[in-house]
Order: structure tokens, then sequence, then C-alpha cells
């Protein structure tokens, strides 16, 4: 069975376990290791990174503050090239939506306009003060860098939002509008807390200036408003989320309140998807498809497959079933026809041929026969039946496919009994013989295996339904059925009673079988996606996408 | 004090003081943040004469989130909803500004009836109606002005037959709802097609009879 693959140190094997989760805490150094979460390889204790398998895909799982740098660097480099500060060159890279080149050639073009536009300047600031062109802006910043703090002014006055007569603190952006430092930290709270928004426009009406970010950090701060320093923390989120959203390669990990992003630039064009299924887990090992949304690891499948597979299932299954067993089809015109009383002598309704409803024959060589029918051995009928048995074998076929698909899925679901189950069963197992608990983990470590490998069966019959006939396919299939024989050969080793006599053959043969299990989901893997790779797949039908 | 309370009571003060602008802000129950704003309808529009009334709700968050506004007073314009009342206007989502107060964004809904905006609507058939025929629009959002804002009476209408009210308030001609009714329709029915198939001034040369019968006989 398992003897290919020699897997002899077993505590080595248990212990990989915990090592993944403690590296997944470590957000500050995020490596290659959280890759190879799911296979088996890196159970020998290799100090270096185990290498990518080839049906993996290269990505980096990047903490909060590492997009962080990666936004600094990209803000450092547009405030050098334009000669501004960084908390305007961060300005008009938020309004071009992070694409450098786009900015730096508008810029280029007008630079007045985009400052304008992205609510770094006034439209009528720029002539009076200074002339020339370029020189204004940064003497604009600069200037508005003076006013960010807080001005005392000698005498209260009125803010004109609180109507508060004794407010002494007044703050302004470059376009002159004051308003006390109070209503400005209220504003900047709800707009950034209320509507998540990370552009916070002055608030007189019609100006369009936005709040460089040590404007809205030093009020906040200031003002007392945002003691545990939540808005803050909000803001800067936003800010990311908006620098992730920009950018193709980054993705934020799907999991509630998991603030990890992931980068994958392999998998940020839509043609790539069509070459490999980008699976990626984040800093905190949670598994997402980089590609799309139908599922967390849709392996060996690639997106646009398991997307077309899917949408059929959604639109066919049920009404598939039901045409299977309560129609039939109109000999001539393929028609789907449901009998719902009378007689034998159908007359199709679209082609208004008649037939015969019991030997499908055309009614024309049944004479009078209306209620009964012996004519079943007639070579119009045979025929008919002939044409009929066609078009109901590509429903039956669909229906192959399906019922493995959605059996898969089910025993998925109901992993959670088998887990709790797993769980009576090994405590037992401690109580009858002298194993100790992580003696017994090897029954869990199956039944999670079983679960990753059933994950992989049932995409895999999305594939084949939609893989066109031939050696590849018959391979593919031959991969499947290794896969699904020794999957069903394990689930039913662990469903074995345990007996103390025979625990530690049962230990044996379980944990041979894991690693077989293994190896052969391994093997499924990356033949499959070798296969996309050199494009090796034909299909039965067109793919969006494929050629 | 408060600040929200502070600045609420202060605006409900100068409107008070502000005889000019013809704008009433009054109390509607104890609170302060629950009002209700009046105003004159602008002259030279279909809605000269009427006083409308409209619903102020005062969120928690303001002046920094904007006022909570819906005509009280039945509207026939395409920004404001014919059935609830509710506005369609920039200033009252996203182009709030904590400097506007309630005074001016009163103003604005009073400039709101004066400049219709059509392509942006709020209640889609009254928009169609404005697009199709602007004359036959303008009577009858008069009228909904002089019947439900205590608007002057419209000239036209003074000669007032009994049934004339419902078909004139959808905006129809008497004379169509009169054909489809003579084919044994119920009046009600056919005033209700007619007006969502926008049955009115240029439109009726591009609506089959048939198509008519065919909605009244769903």
């Amino acid at each position: 069975m398992s003897s290919d693959y020699e897997y002899s140190d077993e505590e080595d094997f248990y212990d990989d376990d915990e090592d993944m989760a403690s590296a997944g805490d470590d957000d500050s150094a995020p490596s290659d290791d959280d890759m190879d979460m799911d296979s088996f390889a890196d159970d020998f204790k290799v100090p270096q990174h185990p290498p990518r398998k080839s049906y993996e895909i290269e990505h980096e799982p990047l903490s909060q503050q590492a997009v962080e740098r990666l936004m600094t660097t990209d803000v450092d480099h547009i405030s050098g090239i334009f000669g501004v500060n960084e908390s305007t060159a961060a300005l008009l890279l938020r309004y071009m939506n992070w694409n450098k080149e786009r900015l730096i050639e508008k810029y280029m073009d007008n630079a007045s306009s985009v400052s304008v536009a992205a609510g770094v300047s006034t439209p009528s600031r720029a002539s009076p003060s200074v002339s020339g062109p370029a020189p204004i802006r940064s003497s604009g910043t600069r200037r508005r860098t003076i006013r960010q703090t807080p001005v005392p002014k000698a005498e209260p006055s009125v803010c004109p939002i609180c109507f508060d007569d004794s407010q002494t603190s007044f703050l302004a952006l470059s376009c002159d509008h004051s308003f006390c430092i109070s209503c400005w930290a209220a504003y900047i709270t709800s707009k950034i807390r209320e509507e998540g928004e990370h552009a916070v426009r002055c608030m007189a009406e019609g100006c369009a200036l936005v709040a460089p970010d040590p404007f809205v950090v030093s009020t906040l701060a200031n003002s007392g408003e945002d003691e545990d320093g939540r808005t803050r923390e909000r803001f800067q989120e936003l800010l990311v989320r908006h620098f992730v959203s920009a950018n193709p390669h980054l993705k934020y990990c799907p999991y509630p309140s998991c603030t990890y992003t992931v980068s994958c630039p392999s998998a940020s064009s839509r043609s790539s998807l069509t070459t490999m299924v980008p699976t990626v887990s984040c800093g905190a090992s949670h598994k997402f498809c980089f590609g799309c949304h139908i599922d967390s690891d849709h392996r060996p499948v690639v997106c646009p497959i398991a997307k077309m597979w899917l949408k059929k299932c959604r639109d066919d299954s049920e009404t598939a079933n039901w045409i299977k067993s309560n129609t039939k089809e109109c000999s001539k015109c393929q028609s789907t026809i449901e009998k719902n009383g009378g007689c034998n002598h159908m007359t199709c309704k679209k082609c208004k041929h008649e037939f015969c409803w019991v030997c499908m024959g055309p009614w024309s060589e049944h004479g009078t026969a209306w209620y009964s029918c012996n004519r079943y051995d007639e070579k119009g009928g045979v025929d008919a039946r002939d044409a009929q048995s066609k078009s109901r074998a590509s429903l039956e076929r669909y229906l192959h496919y399906y019922n493995r698909w959605a059996n898969h899925e089910q025993s998925a679901k109901l992993s959670v009994e088998l887990y709790n189950k797993t769980e009576k069963k090994m405590e037992e197992m401690q109580i009858t013989s002298s194993l100790t608990w992580i003696e017994v983990q090897f029954m869990k470590r199956a039944v999670e295996e079983a679960e990753r490998c059933r994950a992989t069966l049932k995409w895999t019959y999305a594939m084949a339904f939609y893989l066109d006939r031939g050696n590849e396919k018959e391979l593919f299939e031959d991969n499947q059925r290794d896969l699904e024989k020794a999957v069903e050969d394990l689930s039913e080793l662990l469903e074995s009673p345990i007996d103390p006599e025979t625990i530690s053959t049962l230990r044996q043969k379980v944990t041979d079988k894991t690693v077989y299990v293994a190896k052969r989901n391994e093997i499924l893997l990356k033949d499959t996606s070798d296969g996309f790779a050199e494009e090796r797949w034909k299909w039965n039908i067109a793919v969006e996408g494929f050629d | 004090m408060d600040a929200r309370l502070r600045r609420v009571n202060k605006e409900i003060a100068d409107c008070k003081n502000d005889k000019s602008s013809n704008i009433k802000i009054e109390l509607v129950d104890a609170s302060p943040f629950h009002l209700k704003g009046s105003f004159p309808g602008p002259q030279d529009t279909p809605y000269e004469g009427g006083h409308f009334e409209v619903d102020i709700v005062i969120p928690d968050s303001y002046p920094f989130q904007p006022v909570k506004m819906k005509f009280i007073t039945k509207v026939y314009h395409p920004n404001i909803s014919s059935a609830s009342g509710a506005i369609c206007l920039d200033i009252l989502k996203d182009a709030w500004s904590p400097v506007l107060t309630l005074k001016s964004t009163l103003i604005s809904l009073q400039s709101l009836l004066c400049s219709p905006e059509p392509n942006d609507p709020q209640d889609a058939e009254v928009a169609k109606h404005y697009t199709t025929s602007k004359r036959s629009f303008d009577e009858t959002a008069r009228y909904w002005t002089q019947i439900y804002a205590g608007g002057p009476a419209v000239k036209k209408m003074e000669v007032k037959e009994p049934q004339k009210d419902e078909i004139a308030i959808a905006g129809l001609e008497k004379a169509h709802v009169d054909q489809f009714e003579g084919l044994g329709f119920e009046r009600s029915k056919v005033i209700d097609v007619l007006r969502r198939l926008n049955y009115r001034g240029a439109n009726v040369a591009n609506i089959a009879e048939d198509r008519i019968v065919e909605e009244l006989l769903k």
C-alpha cells in the first residue's frame, strides 16, 4: 500500500501540526512555510523552505503592517518624483486608485487639474499668491502643513457649525474654511466610523478639499474625541482596504475579522485563471481561492469550469431528475413531452408528429390500437427508441457526475459528525488500550485527510463532466478512481470497531492508508495542474477563457 | 450643553427671528429633534400659492450627518415620491455639509420645486409625465397644489364635476378615461392602468388601445 513512500517517523509527522499553528500565529514573518499546510511532504524536518509543489501557487501572506509598508513605498516614490510631501502624494494616489503610471502621466500633463480633482488644492488657489505652475503646489502644501496645527485665537469666536462662542481652537485646510476643533473631530469620526469613508472632505458646502492624513490624525489626537484610538485604527484600516482593493495583486482574506492580505501576482489576470487554481492561504492559515468566491479550495478544477459546473447544477439538477422520471422525447423533434393522461396516441405540440407513447414508433403504422400497443418490435419503434435513448444518455451522463459530486459534498457536510464520532473513538482507545493521547492522534489525522481528499474528489467530477473523451480523460479518471478507492478504504477502516487485540494493527493500517491517500491526492492534484499549465486538457464545451 | 441641542435651538431661534424668508420651523412634540418645517410654493411654478409642510428628523450625529426630511404635503414632482413624500436631493445625501442648516435645506427644497430634475427621478411615473408633456404635468401639479397644499383654485377646474377629481389627480384626460370606462371597465382600474402606461400628451399616439385593454384584463 504505502510502501513506496516511507514516512517512518510518526512523532515528527504529528508534531508538524503544532509547528504549523505557531507559524501561522506569527504575523511579522510570514514565510513560504505557510503554503504547504495540507501536504505531507513537509513531514520531513527540512531546515529550508520546502519546495513549492507544481500545483501550488506562489503567494505571500501580508500582515496589515506589511501592506502599509507597500503603501508607503508607493507614496515615497510619487512624493519623490513630484516634489510634494507624503500626504499630498497619498491623496493623489488614492484619487487615481493607486495607478502610479496613470497618475504620473496625468500629473505631468496637467498638474493643477489633477490636484483639484484629488482634493489637494482649491481651483482658485492657484492664482493669488504665487505665479508659475510648478512651485505653487509645493508652497501650497507647505502652507497647509503649517496650518494643520491648531492655531489658538486670541479671543474666542463662534464656530459656524456648533454655534459655540467659547471656542478658541480653530482649524482649517488650505481653503481657509475654519471650524472649531471639536466639530472637526466629530465630523471626521462620523465620516470614518459611520460612513467608512477614508477621504474626509472640508466641511464647508461645495468645498472639495480632502483632509490630508496628518490633519485627520492630529485632529483626532488633539481633540480627545478618539480616546481609545479606535477611530484612528479604523481610518488606517480603510486606507489599507482601499489600497488592497485597487491592487489586482492583492486580496483580502475573506474570513471574518481576519486582517491578513495575500499577495499573488501570478493570479492577478483573468487569463491566468485558466492555467492554474490559485488556492492561497493567509498568515492565519485560512484557505481561500484568489480567483473566485466559489469555494475555498476547488482544486483541481480551474475557476471558470468550477463556475460553469455550479451554474449547471443550480439550474439543472432538480429539473433533470424530474425530466428523467416523468417525460419522454418526441422521436422526431426531441422536444420533451410529459404525458398527463389520455390514450397512447401522442401528437407533438411542436412538430405535430404523431407517435405511440409505448413503442415510440410513428402512429401511422398503428392503425386503430388506441389503448394498447402490440407492435413493440416493429422497426419504426426500435429506431425511435434508439434516438430517444441517445438524448436520455446525455441526461444520465450529467446525473452520473452530479450524483457523485453531490455525494462527496454531502459527506463533507457530515464531517462534523464524523469528527465527534472519531473523538469518542479516540477516547475509547485510550481507555481500552495502552495507547496515549498523542498516539491516538492518527485517527484524527486520518479523518482530516479523508475529508481533504473528498473535497478534491468532489471537484474531479465537475472536471470529468467537461473533459472531452480521449486518453487524457482516461488517465484523469484512472487517477480519480485510485484516489476514490483509497479514500473509501480509509473510511471503512475508520468505521471499523475497536478491538483491544487488534488495535495496533489497525493503527498501522490506518496510518499507512492515510499516507497513501495523501500521496494519491497529491498525484492527482499535480497531474491535473500540470495538465492545465501544458494546456493538455480538452473540453467538450466552450469554456470561458480557453480557445 | 450638548453641541447638537445648542445648534438646533439656535437654528430654530434664527428661523423665528428671520421674517423675510417665509420659512417656518415648529416643534412637533416636546423633542427639539423632531420638527415640522413649512414654506410657500415658489412663484411662477405650478406650486405657487401652496403651503408645503416637511417632516424633519434630526439624527444623533447631526450636523455631521444630514437631516432626514420628507414632505408631509402631497406634491406632484419628479423628485418627490407622490406616495410617501420621500425626497431625492443630493444635499440630503452625499453632498451634505455640516455648514448647511435646517433653513438653508428648506430653501433648497423650495428651489427644488422650481427646478425639477426628471433625469434623476424619485417618482418614475411622475417623471415620465413631466418629460412627455410638460403642459399636462403643470396642470396636474397645479391641481395637486390646489387640493393638497391649499393653493388657489385652477380656473379650468372651477366648474367641478364630481368625478373630475381622481382623473385630474392622475394627470389624465377625462375623454380617455371615459372611452375605456365605456368598454365596461371599472373607473379606478382604468385610471390606474392609464397612469401606469403614461397615457398622456404625445404618448397617446404611441400606445395601442389593444395594449391598454390587455392591461385592463390582467
